[in-house]
C-alpha cells in the first residue's frame, strides 16, 4: 500500500500530468489515421522517451498506447475507416449511428466507454494481476485454437442476412491469411511467383482495403461526403454527452460484460484486441433485447467495443509483466523499454520496483481518465472537418492518408496495390452480400487458428486419433462446449422460426447492401 | 443502377473461382504447410456448392442496387490504380500533387462548372495538405515515401 502511495505521488507532478496528456493527444491523433497503428505510434515516440526518466518514459508510453487505441474510434464512426484493427468493430454500429446524424453520440459513446474500459483494466491489473498471470500460462495451442473458433461464430452475426455468405468470406478472409510463409512449416504458400507476397498479406493493408476503398468509390458515384448532411451534430454536445453517460450507467450490464471478457481475451498472448472487441460485440449483440438493430446503429455495439478494447491495453500487462509474455504487439515496445532500463519482468517488478511499476500501472488509469477531455474535444474538432469540409477535398484526402499509412506500414507500394485490389473487389462482393467484416475477421482469426491446430497436430502425431488432443484438458473442453453453445444459440432462433415453433425472430430480409 | 442477376449463385461462382487459384499451387507443399488451407479449401468449396444449389432452389436478391453514377464508381477505381502507378513513377509529392487537385476538380464538378479562379484558390490549400503531410511522414515518422524518377 505504501508502495502504491509513493507510486501516486510520483506522478501526480506537473511534470508527469504533462506528460500522460501529451502522451494520450499524440496517441490519439496517430490512432484516427488509417494504418497508424498503436504498435506504430508507440514505436514512432519511443526515441523521445530516451531521455526521460525510466517512469516519465513509461508513463509517455502508456499514455500514447491507451491514446492510440480509442483513436482508432474517431474514423471507425466518423469515415467508417478502423484507425487501429481493434476498433473493426467499433465501425459496426458507429458508423450507421454517423449516418443517422447520431455522430457525437457514438463519439460521447466510445469516449466513455473508452474511459471506463482503461480505468477497470488498470484495477484488474493492480489487483489481480498474478493469479491472471497463472491463467494465461494454461493457455496452449489446442486452447488457442478453440479461442479462434469461438471468435469465428461471430460470422453468424456479421454475415447480414446470409449465414453462407458469410462463413464464405469468413474462408476467404482464413485463406488470404494463409499466403506468405507458413507459420509452422515455414514454406511459402500461395505466393505466385511474386517475391513481394511472402511476407503475406498484412492484416491492416486489407483492414484499410476492404473497409476505406469500397467507402471511398461509393462516396465518389453517389458524390457524397463521408456524412449526410443529417449528420451534423443534432443538439448539444453536452446533452449528447449526458444522453450516453445516462445510457451507459442507467444500463451497466453490457458495459461490465465487455470489460470481463476484454480483460479475459487480453492475458491470452496472441489474441490481442482486435479479438477482444470483435467477441465482445457479438455477446453485446447475442445479449441484447434486440440483436437485430445491431449493425444498423445500436450504440450498445460501440460501448461494447471501445471498452473491451481499452480493457485490453493495461490487462494485457498482466501477461507482460509477470511473465515477460506480450499480449498484443505493442506490449514488445513497453517489454523492450522495461529491459533498456534494466527491469525483469516477474515478482520482482512488484516488489524490488514496485514504486516505478505501480507508477506506470496508475499513469495509464490517469491516461484513461485523460481520455475524456481530450477525446471530447479532439472528436468534436476531428467531426466538425469531417462534416464541413466539401466531399470533393474530404475524399481526396482520405485516399492520400490512405495510400501514405499503407505505404507507411512496410514501406511497399505493393501493400498499396493489394490494398487497392482488395478494395475494388470487396465493393464488389458487397453488392453480392459477401461483407467486409467476415473476410477481415478469417484473416484475424485464421492464423491463430492455423497456429493453434497444427501444432497441436504436432504434439499429437504419436497418439491413435490425433485430433482428440483438441479436447484433451478440461479447458479445452470447456471452450469446446462454449464455441458449440456459441453456434447453437445463433443457429437455434433460426431454426425454430424456419420450422414454424417460432414468431419471426428477425424481421430483416437479405438485402444487398 | 439496378443490375439483374442471382447474388447467391454469383457468390458461389466466385468461391469456386477462388478456390480453384489456390488449389493447384498447393502441390508440393509440406504436411504441415498444407494441412490447415487444405481445409479450409475443401469448406469453401462445399459452401460455393450449397450456394450454387440455393441459388436455384431457394434463391436470394436477384437484383443489386448500385447507388450513384457507375461512370463515376469505375473512374474512380481507375484512378485510385493510376494514381498508385504515377507515384512509381513520379514520386509521392509529383503524383499526389497531380491527382489530388484532378480528382477535387473533378468530384467538384458534380456540383457544377468550376471557374478557374475557384481552381486557383484550391491549388495553395492542397499544396499545404500535401506538403503536411509529407512532411509529417518524412521527418516526424522517418518514412522514406517514393521519389521515382527523381531518385
Amino acid at each position: 500500500m505504501d508502495m502504491l502511495l509513493e507510486a501516486l505521488f510520483s506522478i501526480l507532478t506537473l511534470e508527469g500530468l504533462v506528460t500522460i496528456l501529451c502522451g494520450v493527444t499524440a496517441g490519439l491523433f496517430i490512432g484516427a489515421l488509417p494504418g497508424l497503428t498503436a504498435t506504430m505510434a508507440l514505436a514512432v515516440l519511443l526515441p523521445f522517451t530516451f531521455t526521460m526518466s525510466p517512469l516519465q518514459g513509461l508513463m509517455a508510453l502508456g499514455a500514447v498506447y491507451m491514446g492510440a487505441i480509442y483513436g482508432g474510434a474517431f474514423t471507425a464512426i466518423l469515415i467508417n475507416t478502423p484507425g487501429t484493427p481493434s476498433s473493426i468493430a467499433t465501425t459496426f454500429d458507429g458508423y450507421p449511428m454517423a449516418r443517422k446524424g447520431r455522430a457525437y453520440e457514438a463519439l460521447a459513446a466510445a469516449t466513455i466507454a473508452s474511459v471506463v474500459g482503461g480505468i477497470i483494466g488498470v484495477a484488474f491489473l493492480l489487483l489481480l494481476a498474478p493469479p491472471l498471470a497463472r491463467l494465461a500460462v494454461v493457455f496452449g495451442p489446442a486452447e488457442m485454437f478453440w479461442v479462434a473458433l469461438l471468435g469465428l461464430t461471430l460470422v453468424a452475426s456479421l454475415s447480414s442476412g446470409s449465414l453462407l455468405k458469410g462463413l464464405l468470406g469468413g474462408c476467404i478472409g482464413m485463406l488470404l491469411s494463409t499466403i506468405g510463409v507458413s507459420p509452422i512449416g515455414g514454406e511459402t504458400r500461395f505466393i505466385f511467383g511474386i517475391p513481394a507476397l511472402q511476407g503475406g498479406i498484412e492484416l491492416i493493408v486489407a483492414l484499410i482495403g476492404l473497409f476505406v476503398v469500397p467507402e471511398l468509390i461509393s462516396m465518389a458515384a453517389q458524390g457524397r461526403g463521408a456524412l449526410p448532411e443529417s449528420g451534423k451534430l443534432q443538439g448539444g454536445a453536452g446533452s449528447a454527452i449526458m444522453r450516453m453517460g445516462r445510457h451507459i450507467f442507467g444500463k451497466p450490464i453490457n458495459l461490465i460484460r465487455s470489460c470481463i471478457i476484454g480483460q479475459i481475451i487480453a492475458i491470452i498472448p496472441g489474441a490481442g484486441g482486435n479479438v477482444t472487441s470483435l467477441v465482445a460485440y457479438n455477446e453485446a449483440r447475442r445479449f441484447s433485447k434486440d440483436p437485430a438493430s445491431f449493425g444498423k446503429g445500436n450504440v450498445d455495439g460501440v460501448i461494447a467495443s471501445e471498452s473491451s478494447n481499452n480493457v485490453m491495453v493495461a490487462g494485457s500487462m498482466v501477461p507482460l509483466l509477470t511473465l515477460g509474455i506480450p499480449g498484443a504487439p505493442p506490449d514488445a515496445i513497453i517489454l523492450g523499454v522495461l529491459l533498456m532500463h534494466g527491469l525483469r519482468p516477474g515478482l520482482d517488478l512488484f516488489t524490488e520496483t514496485g514504486v516505478l511499476t505501480n507508477g506506470f500501472i496508475l499513469s495509464m488509469g490517469f491516461a484513461a481518465m485523460f481520455l475524456l477531455p481530450v477525446g471530447l474535444l479532439g472528436g468534436r474538432l476531428i467531426h466538425r472537418v469531417v462534416v464541413k469540409t466539401p466531399f470533393y477535398f474530404l475524399l481526396p484526402s482520405i485516399a492520400m492518408v490512405t495510400i501514405l499509412g499503407t505505404y507507411a506500414l512496410r514501406n511497399s507500394m505493393t501493400d498499396v496495390f493489394i490494398m487497392l485490389l482488395l478494395g475494388s473487389v470487396g465493393y464488389f462482393l458487397r453488392l453480392i452480400g459477401i461483407q467486409a467484416a467476415p473476410i477481415v475477421l478469417g484473416m484475424i482469426l485464421g492464423v491463430i487458428a492455423e497456429k493453434g491446430y497444427v501444432q497441436t497436430m504436432l504434439v499429437a502425431v504419436v497418439d491413435p486419433i490425433p485430433w482428440l488432443r483438441l479436447v484433451a484438458n478440461p479447458l479445452s473442453i470447456v471452450l469446446a462446449c462454449l464455441v458449440l453453445l456459441s453456434v447453437a444459440t445463433t443457429l437455434l432462433p433460426g431454426w425454430l422460426e424456419r420450422s414454424g415453433r417460432m414468431a419471426k425472430v428477425d424481421s430483416d430480409e437479405e438485402k444487398p447492401s | 443502377m439496378t443490375l439483374r442477376f442471382n447474388t447467391d449463385f454469383a457468390a458461389g461462382l466466385f468461391g469456386l473461382l477462388f478456390a480453384a487459384v489456390l488449389w493447384f499451387p498447393r502441390e508440393g507443399m509440406g504436411r504441415l504447410s498444407i494441412i490447415f488451407p487444405r481445409a479450409i479449401l475443401v469448406i469453401m468449396v462445399v459452401l460455393s456448392l450449397a450456394l450454387i444449389v440455393k441459388a436455384f432452389t431457394k434463391p436470394a436478391a436477384r437484383q443489386v442496387e448500385i447507388e450513384g453514377d457507375p461512370r463515376r464508381l469505375v473512374i474512380m477505381i481507375v484512378v485510385l490504380f493510376a494514381w498508385w502507378y504515377a507515384i512509381g513513377v513520379l514520386g509521392f509529392l509529383g503524383a499526389t500533387a497531380i491527382f489530388f487537385f484532378g480528382l477535387t476538380w473533378y468530384l467538384a464538378h458534380i456540383e457544377g462548372p468550376v471557374p478557374v479562379r475557384r481552381l486557383a484558390q484550391w491549388a495553395p490549400i492542397i499544396a499545404v495538405l500535401i506538403g503536411a503531410f509529407y512532411l509529417a511522414f518524412t521527418e516526424v515518422l522517418s518514412v522514406r515515401l517514393p521519389s521515382g524518377i527523381w531518385s
